[in-house]
């Protein structure tokens, strides 16, 4: 083995730019990953260990992870989370993909003034926002006594508030690299305006809408603290859920809640980049 | 979607769609607002943090099938922040006794149906039927009482521990001792330290217990919400302060831990069960505060949370273990060392406040 | 691009409801806010709009002027730990062999895909008096000292390393809040130092190596200036959020690791004082645009803007 790797070293010497061949450089992406990752590899490990404390190890179990499906106020906060999200989504991505044609195609008086205002919630501080959505729902009186699901609204509001302009910003990078000629050539076909739109740009725009979806899903899914400034208690969302767990007596389940969160956003974040890999090799 | 006629058949279709929208939240609203006439079984329970029996909220369910969906909170002061803006839904919380001053004047709280709460003229002791904060019992009632002071490890300690001293004017611990998070309760007990009293009136003292807290707080190591038993008990610190009962759970799983009131006195302080205004479930409510306030239920409470009970006819079913304790049960003298907090109205209370922030900010 | 009326239908609809929404439900919370920060607490629950600047005066008292100096000085440690431990990463994956850049640049990401709530949850079990760092350490030092004793130089040992493993301190203090804050948003601070790094144009590094200077002058005299807006876009993206962050600072950091966020929640929590909570808000978000005007003169005509 270690001959092979004389040959190969030799067959390929390191160039002078071939930083990740530089030991240095190796040795601090490694330190960075371990950095990176080992907290959460040990908090997905520690989940299923058997002790209540949870502070050394004393043997493996599944059963915070039984204790976690029968949590009966941890699985409602999923669906809530999982509900907002889903509405979230729909909303922003319909907002941002008109905000990223306005922005694109048109010139008009104010329009700096405009991106300017459209970019305040991407760069606003999140305590700031959360603060300002508790004074606002508590100042116009919403109803705190809907059902389910309309009670989780002033939640979809805050999200979306801030999710369509992320939204937005992808579209409107994949929009930038839309080529004018087929529209101008649908135009001479008899094609209207709506038609245009429907037929040609649309379809182009899908990677980007399903990038600046899968933005604000999971965008969404893992907001805490604007959640935390909107939510009561039977609007509790799976964030603020575990925020709870960790404050007050912690046990493996939080671990096992948090691992169940990281599957499924990795899961998500695979299915759409392969949507992805997938839509802009056939259409490209 | 738009049909081949362009823009006049979406513009009819959008506004169609917009009415078929609303009409289905009316629809919903209204039905949600029906449903809530007859009252469905669930509770919404906002609670402190190991301040229930192990199977109470399983047992209610199983008694009444009403299901109680329990959230926590760390301190009165979140408590009140939580209902402060309108009530977002909870059925039943448990308020200190000066926040239950606070509510009563704030109006945030609603009387109680004492029809549907037999249990407390039956098993509640006569001392508890009329206290000073609510008197006849209007808003509240009474679900446990006890004291605060100081949980340690008797191994890592150099001697008994007898003052406040230890916790507000002294580094011997430096960097191992922990502080509780409620602003009025932690302003007082320094004020009880210093001289004046738990219900001090004048800025000028409050400030001073301020004063002697930013002092200290460099050899403080963590300001905790409601887990400093859990910090104890993991060897984060060997000092906290906390409620006793807190720190009796965790004397249970570990023998080097113990109590102590220091020699200065400490607060005296009971928790009421209430029903805030515009709760949902009021009647589901009232019944779980009767069935809190049964003997057996509430023995199995107060065995498991290690506090004192205020229900006669528990105690009668807890064993000298529980009913001798002197953590749960103090002695007289004690007692008398002991105080009261005082909703001292609103201005007092954010000038504790304040003060408090400044603490932390320091 | 065209002139609106050339199509004002098409205008009119994409801009109505984003426009709607983005006033309602943003700009018309945000403006409460502000004209909160002018009112005083009456009573229990209400506030009256008096016009006074008594909050903005009481958020500039020393005590909370330090507050803002210690949030604004541990934000700018943590970014500036982010950017050195950045840099080196980026400059790795944009010179690795073309298969690996993408798995690589995805190991990078994929934990800024974890919720931030967990990820901090995490770093607690390890950073602990009774965590995984002080497990290896006492590891460690058990194992030196049986060392020492197998060479027979026990009581030497035992005198240089102490006889009980005292365990580092590193949690609930100001340190555990800045590796946490550099855990957190460290994978934020690569994305645009790679974008920067690798729109780099290579010959200016061969040509700087070909005339002798090491790899040291090159990193810091070619490819630092080059990259430079780049770099001051990574930076003040990577400053604003650490700025204004609440929970790591919540969870990791002891009593003296208040930042603003963690006074203004509280304001609007459990200290019931919502006008003061509005003018420190307001504060926070004037410093927030202040960094992003700073960084608009920084990197003004060198291919700045919205998207780096």
């Amino acid at each position: 083995m270690f001959k092979m790797w004389r040959k190969w070293r030799k067959e390929h010497p390191a160039g002078p730019l071939d930083y990740a061949r530089k030991w240095p450089l190796q040795l601090t992406m490694l330190a960075t990953f371990v950095f990176l990752y080992a907290p959460i590899v040990i908090l997905i490990a520690f989940s299923f260990n058997d002790s209540r404390r949870n502070i050394v190890w004393r043997g493996f179990t599944l059963k915070y992870y039984e204790k976690a499906m029968a949590n009966d106020g941890l699985i409602e906060a999923f669906v809530n989370s999982l509900t907002i999200a889903f509405v979230s989504t729909i909303v922003s991505t319909i907002l941002g993909a008109m905000v990223a044609i306005l922005l694109w195609r048109f010139r008009f008086p104010g329009k700096p003034a405009y991106e300017g205002t459209m970019a305040l919630p991407i760069v606003i501080p999140e305590i700031c926002m959360g603060v300002a959505m508790l004074a606002f729902f508590a100042r116009i009186g919403w109803p705190t006594d809907l059902i389910w699901p309309l009670n989780l609204g002033n939640i979809i509001i805050a999200h979306i508030s801030f999710s369509f302009p992320f939204a937005a910003v992808v579209i409107r990078a994949r929009l930038a690299g839309f080529n004018r000629e087929l529209e101008e050539a649908a135009r001479d076909l008899g094609a209207n305006e709506w038609e245009v739109y429907r037929d040609i740009l649309i379809p182009y725009l899908r990677p980007g809408l399903v990038a600046g979806g899968l933005l604000a899903f999971t965008l969404s899914l893992d907001d805490f603290v604007i959640t935390f400034f909107t939510s009561g208690p039977e609007t509790v969302t799976f964030p603020v859920k575990v925020y709870s767990m960790v404050r007050f007596s912690v046990t493996p389940e939080v671990n096992a809640a948090s691992t169940v969160l990281i599957v499924i956003t990795l899961v998500l974040t695979a299915v759409a980049l392969w949507m992805q890999n997938r839509s802009s090799s056939k259409n490209d | 979607m738009i049909g081949r006629r362009g823009k006049s058949i979406s513009r009819r279709e959008a506004l169609k769609t917009t009415i078929a929208g609303f009409g289905a939240v009316a629809a919903g609203i209204s039905f949600g607002r029906t449903a809530f006439a007859a009252e469905e079984p669930k509770l919404n329970f906002y609670n402190w943090d190991t301040y229930i029996g192990e199977t109470t909220l399983d047992d209610f369910k199983g008694v009444s099938g009403i299901e109680v969906n329990m959230s926590l909170f760390a301190d009165n002061d979140e408590l009140f922040a939580k209902l402060k803006e309108g009530n977002p839904g909870f059925d039943l919380i448990v308020p200190t006794n000066d926040y239950v001053t606070r509510m009563i004047e704030a109006d945030m709280i609603m009387p109680l149906d004492h029809s549907k709460i037999p249990n407390f003229k039956k098993n509640i002791s006569p001392l508890f039927q009329s206290p000073d904060f609510d008197k006849d019992r209007k808003f509240s009632m009474p679900y446990m009482w006890g004291t605060m002071g100081i949980g340690y490890r008797k191994s890592r300690v150099n001697g008994p521990i007898t003052s406040w001293k230890t916790m507000f004017e002294s580094d011997e611990y430096a960097g191992r001792i922990a502080w509780l998070s409620e602003s009025r309760t932690m302003l007082g007990i320094v004020g009880m330290y210093m001289g004046h009293g738990m219900n001090a009136v004048d800025p000028v003292l409050i400030d001073a217990a301020a004063d002697l807290l930013i002092k200290q707080k460099p050899h403080v190591k963590v300001i905790a919400e409601d887990n400093g038993q859990d910090l104890l008990l993991s060897g984060e610190v060997d000092l906290t302060i906390e409620w006793n009962g807190d720190i009796l759970q965790v004397m249970a799983e570990d023998d080097d831990l113990d109590y102590v009131i220091p020699q200065e006195g400490s607060l005296i302080w009971q928790d009421t069960l209430c029903i805030p205004k515009g709760a949902p479930h009021p009647n589901n409510a009232h019944a779980f505060i009767n069935y809190i306030l049964d003997a057996e239920a509430g023995a199995k409470i107060a065995e498991f949370i290690y506090y004192a009970t205020p229900n006669l006819a528990a105690r009668e079913l807890l064993g000298d273990d529980y009913n001798k304790n002197p953590a749960i049960f103090p002695p007289d003298e004690v007692i008398a060392k002991c105080q009261s907090a005082l909703y001292l109205g609103e201005d007092l209370q954010g000038a504790y406040e304040t003060a408090w922030t400044r603490m932390q900010a320091a | 691009m065209e002139h609106w009326r050339r199509y004002p239908r098409v205008f009119w609809t994409v801009l109505s409801a984003p426009t709607f929404w983005l006033a309602v439900f943003f700009i018309i919370p945000l403006t409460l806010i502000w004209v909160y920060s002018f009112g005083e607490k009456r009573g229990i629950v209400d506030i009256e709009i008096t016009g006074t600047l008594a909050n903005y005066i009481r958020a500039f008292e020393p005590v909370y002027l330090q507050i803002f100096t210690k949030s604004l000085w541990i934000a700018i440690v943590s970014t500036f730990i982010c950017l050195a431990v950045g840099l080196p990463v980026a400059l790795t994956i944009v010179y690795a062999p073309k298969r690996w850049k993408p798995v690589l640049l995805m190991l990078v990401i994929l934990p800024f895909w974890t919720n931030l709530l967990i990820r901090t949850y995490a770093l607690i079990a390890v950073l602990r008096t009774r965590g995984y760092v002080n497990f290896g350490l006492e590891w460690l030092h058990d194992q030196a000292l049986w060392l020492f004793q197998l060479v027979g130089m026990g009581p030497i040992g035992i005198q240089l390393l102490g006889e009980r493993f005292e365990p580092l301190e590193m949690l609930y203090n100001n340190g555990a809040v800045i590796i946490g804050l550099v855990y957190v948003h460290l994978p934020f601070m690569v994305l645009p130092l790679y974008a920067a790094l690798e729109r780099l144009d290579r010959s200016y590094l061969e040509a700087s190596l070909d005339l002798g200077a090491g790899q040291l002058r090159t990193f810091f005299l070619i490819i630092v200036p080059l990259a430079m807006p780049g770099i001051v876009s990574g930076l003040i993206i990577t400053f604003i959020p650490v700025l204004g962050s609440f929970l790591t600072p919540d969870l990791l950091g002891g009593p003296d690791s208040t930042m603003i966020a963690n006074i203004i929640e509280r304001q609007f929590k459990s200290a019931n004082d919502w006008p003061f909570g509005a003018a420190l808000s307001f504060l926070l978000m004037y410093l927030t645009f202040g960094a992003l005007a700073l960084r608009a003169y920084l990197t003004r005509g060198k291919g700045g803007g919205l998207e780096a």
